[in-house]
């Protein structure tokens, strides 16, 4: 009876307890469960399997723009309502089709201003960004081409709530009146182009008649872009008893082996998982790139496969200096599509050893703008290494600039000006450098962190300021310059400079000089100036009115006008009264740039 | 185990497992780091605390049902054994098994939980289905 009792009430939980110490002591010894694994052999699963065990990453992953960097054609964010532009003699008018699905029409225009001959008329298929703006991609025939799916010439600009052509958000001139060829100068092949750095473990699938068949793991970049194919990490972790040993056996942070923690990565492997896409690359083996995709898997080695662009870099038996446009003349990138190669150059990256993307961003923070750590700090990332005491005299008079205690000013304002175009904006360069205006002196090809705020002095009073000299008056504003006479970057960061808050002139003046650049024949040099004057505008009801008024995508004879008006009520541009005006202007070299980001 | 000493031992667990409760709301309130900042911790210490006391009074209700109902002695004894340890292994091995867990798991110690419940629900069930012997069923059993 006491056997029988015993055996009733306990006996279930003995049998447990034998069986659970039995799977630990097995799972323990067991040599397939620990350490690295084949992630070559494993296979994408995709973000919901992930979130089974990953719930809150899965969760900030997915209000991130990450997440929609690729979506389907239901989720534009466009209206698609029967909106229409009008660019280059050609009218693009956004519909839905009967079933709902956005649908992009394109028409030339005739000499009475009506739509005529259809020469574009697809369904939406993809969006592609949901951040600034959103282009899409439709799938149609071009003849002599065998690419099935392509970019379309117009995209929804997010700030301005407005469409755009694509080339208003690349750096290129206006093409010519009436020329298809010109208005659909960035109708580009989707499947062996964008689809490499907008998706989930993406193949092109090049086939031998030179067609493709195109393969994502996920639409958009979701987990395993960062992390790899997580097959066998989903099959090592189906166990329970690998789970729960696993915080005692990886506490000894040995590496979990069946995937990639970005996070737990050298600076060097880190950088290389962030690269693969924010740095534009030359692939090792084009033609496995075309059919099976880049190789690249998250913690190893992003040289193996590619070779970061830098400014003296060729492909093949392309021209010397073919990337030269796309770098300043020390090497640091103008464009946004090369943050990796500048955090290559920062010498706080030390060659792997020191400074990760992840010591300032997250991917699984609530911030999805900037991705930003939540305890993100300019002056606290750089007091790791930097004890600000010890800056370079930072509190003798013109140490460190002077700027030491002013509060609007931190780190990354000096160190990491806003010197790298991208997006239709200006943004901050990833390459960490030491302020130095004096190079900059006497040069119209180098931008100078000092001047990037102080829009209304030059590189010589800059330097003489920096080096704690007796203030010398400063000669034309090299921002001023820049706008006037510089190429489109050079155009565009001037923009960006008089649109910042934190300028020295007052907002009266950098309004006037920015109308100046309403005239620029570059679309996105007036999209961005527009923009920039609505935001300097501020409280001005009646200046912000002319702005509305003003398309800068309209054709000139619309356009010219309501610029006229914004400059007669704003006063003069830049240098108005100095002959060296007409000289920047009539010097102006004018450089196409077929990149947007 | 005698009925009086399956009644201390109740009543301690459930001071025990309160008490806990007390702390992990000190934690809270002095925001301590690796309680605040580890979700999975906080959920398996919560689930401790909560499973630790309530198991603890539902055997104080054991020991009053035993009573009622006149479970045999033998029944009573094994029945007190298995509800106490049943309060210890489903609180304790929450609770060890969120201090020391994995990222997104809890940590081996919460294999005894399983063990524990499976004591808790074994006794409840006794306790439920076990008539008094023939000779018994006039008296309630008020020892073992």
């Amino acid at each position: 009876m006491t056997r029988h009792v015993t055996a009733i009430l306990f006996g279930p939980a003995a049998l447990w307890g034998m069986v659970a110490t039995a799977g630990l002591a097995m799972t323990w010894a067991d040599a397939d469960a620990w350490g690295p694994t084949d992630r070559r052999a494993a296979t994408a699963v995709g973000s919901d399997t992930c979130r089974r065990c990953h719930p809150d990453e899965h969760a900030s992953w997915h209000d991130s723009y990450h997440r929609t960097m690729t979506q389907p054609a239901e989720a534009a964010l466009a209206p698609f309502a029967g909106e229409t532009l009008d660019y280059l003699g050609f009218r693009a008018t956004m519909t839905r089709n009967a079933a709902g699905t956005p649908h992009v029409t394109m028409q030339r225009l005739t000499d009475d201003g009506r739509a005529g001959d259809v020469v574009l008329d697809v369904d939406v298929e993809l969006c592609v960004g949901s951040h600034r703006y959103q282009q899409y991609v439709a799938r149609f025939d071009r003849p002599g081409d065998r690419h099935a799916r392509w970019r379309l010439p117009v995209a929804w600009h997010r700030g301005a709530r407005r469409w755009i052509p694509m080339g208003a958000a690349f750096l290129t001139p206006d093409g010519r009146e009436g020329d298809l060829d010109d208005a659909l100068r960035h109708v580009t092949p989707y499947d062996d182009n964008c689809l490499f750095c907008h998706n989930t473990e993406p193949a092109p699938g090049l086939r031998p008649d030179g067609s493709f068949r195109p393969t994502v793991a996920e639409l958009g970049i979701a987990c395993e872009a960062c992390h790899g194919p997580a097959s066998a990490h989903v099959a090592r972790h189906a166990g329970p008893m690998r789970r729960v040993l696993a915080g005692i056996v990886d506490a000894a942070d040995a590496p979990e082996g069946s995937i990639a923690h970005p996070g737990k990565l050298d600076a060097g492997r880190q950088v290389d998982v962030c690269g693969r896409c924010h740095g534009q690359r030359i692939g090792r083996d084009i033609d496995r790139i075309l059919r099976h995709g880049d190789g690249f898997l998250p913690g190893e080695v992003l040289a193996e496969v590619s070779r970061p662009i830098l400014r003296d870099a060729v492909v093949g038996d392309g021209p010397a200096g073919q990337f030269e446009v796309r770098f300043w003349p020390d090497g640091t990138p103008r464009l946004s599509a090369y943050e990796y190669q500048a955090h290559l150059q920062t010498p706080c990256f030390d060659d792997g050893e020191g400074l990760a993307c992840g010591d300032c961003h997250t991917m699984h923070g609530d911030e999805p703008d900037m991705q930003l750590r939540a305890d993100y700090d300019e002056a606290r990332v750089c007091a790791r290494c930097h004890e600000p005491a010890e800056l370079s005299a930072a509190r003798a008079r013109g140490g460190h600039g002077g700027h030491v205690g002013i509060a609007d000013v931190d780190c990354a304002d000096c160190h990491r000006p806003r010197i790298t175009y991208g997006l239709v904006q200006g943004m901050r360069t990833h390459r960490i450098s030491i302020p130095d205006p004096a190079t900059a002196v006497g040069r119209a090809d180098t931008p100078d962190a000092c001047t990037q705020c102080h829009v209304d002095r030059d590189a010589a009073w800059a330097a003489a300021a920096l080096a704690g000299d007796e203030v010398v008056a400063s000669g034309p504003s090299r921002i001023a310059a820049d706008l006037l006479g510089g190429d489109p970057i050079q155009r565009a960061l001037a923009i960006d400079a008089l649109a910042q808050p934190g300028a020295t002139l007052d907002a009266q003046t950098r309004a006037a000089w920015l109308a100046d650049a309403l005239a620029d024949d570059y679309p996105a040099l007036r999209l961005m100036a527009w923009m920039a004057l609505g935001a300097v505008a501020g409280d001005d009801d009646a200046l912000a009115a002319l702005v509305a008024a003003y398309d800068p995508l309209a054709d000139p004879a619309a356009r010219e006008p309501v610029a006229a008006a914004l400059a007669e009520r704003l006063g003069p541009g830049p240098l108005t009264a100095d002959p060296i005006r007409e000289m920047l202007i009539a010097g102006r070299f004018d450089r196409e740039i077929w990149i947007g980001e | 185990m005698s009925e009086s000493s399956h009644l201390r031992l109740s009543l301690a667990t459930v001071a025990v497992f309160a008490a806990m409760g007390l702390w992990l709301e000190a934690m809270f309130g002095l925001r301590l780091s690796g309680w605040v900042d580890d979700p999975l911790r906080r959920e398996f210490l919560r689930l401790g605390h909560a499973h630790g006391a309530l198991i603890g009074i539902a055997n104080l209700g054991l020991s009053w049902a035993m009573s009622r109902l006149g479970t045999p002695p033998a029944w009573a004894a094994r029945v007190r054994i298995a509800g106490i340890a049943a309060a210890v292994c489903v609180g304790l091995g929450f609770f060890g098994g969120g201090i020391w867990h994995a990222a997104h798991d809890p940590g081996p110690l919460v294999l005894i939980v399983p063990a524990g419940a499976m004591m808790f629900v074994a006794a409840v069930v006794a306790v439920a289905m076990v008539r008094p012997r023939g000779d018994d069923q006039s008296r309630p059993n008020n020892d073992s």
